[in-house]
């Protein structure tokens, strides 16, 4: 157990200043080590959890699942001690880091190298983004109806600003209405 | 409590200008109603509009210039951003709490629901629905790689990163932080600022939506 929360706060909190771009830059190498590494679950589970973790908060709440999972066998209690440790070990480092370049941010914002970091970490995150989305496509897109669905959703977060947690609750209850 | 005194939390250095006075509760409210509030993302935006048009915390140059600031860093946007907030409006003990309220609520809602997967996971029902879930959450996940890409790519070498990335984390199995360590400094070595070349100036707003 106590084995299980170290690995848990070491993982996120190296994949925490690793999100440059976000937070979904770190899902390939999150799936990689919750997967094959550590064995806490199944891809399908990784990409249910996923997609369950989407609903609501910011980005990368599947770390809180991720936790979640990894202590389960512990028990509820020791498994949602687990999904908080991995909160914590995830949201925290990034944000000390903020208060730290916020504080010396004034001297350095006018510094050139400020964009030259910008445009070179946007296309390695873009590239990160790719693999996550290859992992997600192959755990979640089974069937021609799936593969509609994940076409309809791309092209209405493309062309409309509809709020995405309305997709999934409507994609939910259309699958289960016609997939059951 | 010293009412009288201006902003005397206010000792990071991060600001140029008084914030309001506000207090702890307020933060505590304002954050956690966001957090409570944040379905599907799009909230920089919306933090935006709450916290600098409606409440006047802070100018819209201070929420650029915080905005900058997290975007460069690692991390979720909206989670620095808040941090950021916290911190100009009460210091250290401000930047505790909007982290702290701003994820409590998605934190108990996520876990419920977690909790929920792993009990019924196994049934068709639950099978069923989180068919067209993670079916939607792929759909989403593509609609980001267009949206990265428009952003990030200005030349060739764009390109190429975005595909070494990719090789490097699909076939080769790299980690995230070994991929930024080795790639990272080749790219900001591509981008230096040059003195004869004049630079385009990144969208660093663009990405408010």
């Amino acid at each position: 157990m106590i084995q299980t929360f170290a690995h848990l706060v070491a993982l996120f909190m190296i994949l925490s200043v690793s999100a440059f771009g976000g937070g979904k830059v770190v899902l390939p190498t999150l799936q990689h080590q919750a997967v094959e590494n550590f064995h806490w679950m199944s891809n399908q589970q990784f990409v249910d959890l996923f997609g369950i973790s989407i609903i609501d908060g910011p980005s990368m709440m599947v770390v809180t699942l991720v936790g979640l999972k990894a202590c389960l066998q512990y028990g509820y209690v020791i498994a949602i001690l687990g999904a908080l440790i991995a909160t914590i070990a995830m949201f925290l480092p990034s944000s000390i880091l903020v208060l730290i370049v916020g504080r010396y941010w004034d001297s350095w914002k006018t510094s050139p190298w400020h964009e030259s970091i910008q445009r070179a970490m946007m296309p390695i995150s873009t590239g990160m983004i790719l693999a996550a989305a290859f992992i997600i496509a192959r755990h979640s897109i089974h069937t021609i109806p799936t593969a509609i669905m994940g076409l309809i959703a791309l092209c209405l977060m493309l062309f409309t600003k509809l709020n995405p947690v309305i997709m999934i609750v409507a994609a939910a209850a259309i699958s289960w209405v016609f997939l059951r | 409590m010293p009412v009288e005194a201006p902003n005397p939390d206010n000792t990071s250095g991060l600001v140029s200008t008084n914030p309001p006075r506000v207090s702890l509760w307020e933060l505590v409210f304002f954050f956690g109603l966001i957090g409570l509030t944040s379905f599907g993302g799009g909230l920089t935006a919306y933090i935006r509009r709450l916290a600098v048009t409606q409440k006047g915390w802070l100018t819209d140059e201070e929420f650029f210039s915080a905005l900058a600031i997290v975007q460069i860093l690692p991390g979720a946007r909206v989670v620095g951003i808040s941090v950021y907030i916290g911190n100009h409006l009460r210091g250290l003990l401000g930047a505790s709490l909007a982290l702290l309220s701003i994820m409590t609520p998605p934190f108990i809602l996520v876990c419920f629901l977690g909790l929920l997967y792993f009990h019924y996971g196994e049934n068709s029902d639950s099978k069923a629905l989180l068919a067209g879930v993670t079916a939607v959450a792929c759909g989403l996940m593509a609609s980001m790689v267009f949206e990265a890409g428009q952003k990030s790519i200005r030349g060739i070498f764009d390109v190429l990163m975005i595909i070494v990335t990719f090789l490097l984390v699909r076939l080769g199995h790299m980690h995230v932080q070994y991929v930024i360590l080795l790639l990272g400094p080749i790219a900001i070595w591509w981008h230096r600022p040059r003195a004869e070349k004049k630079t385009d100036g990144i969208d660093q707003k663009g990405s408010i939506t």
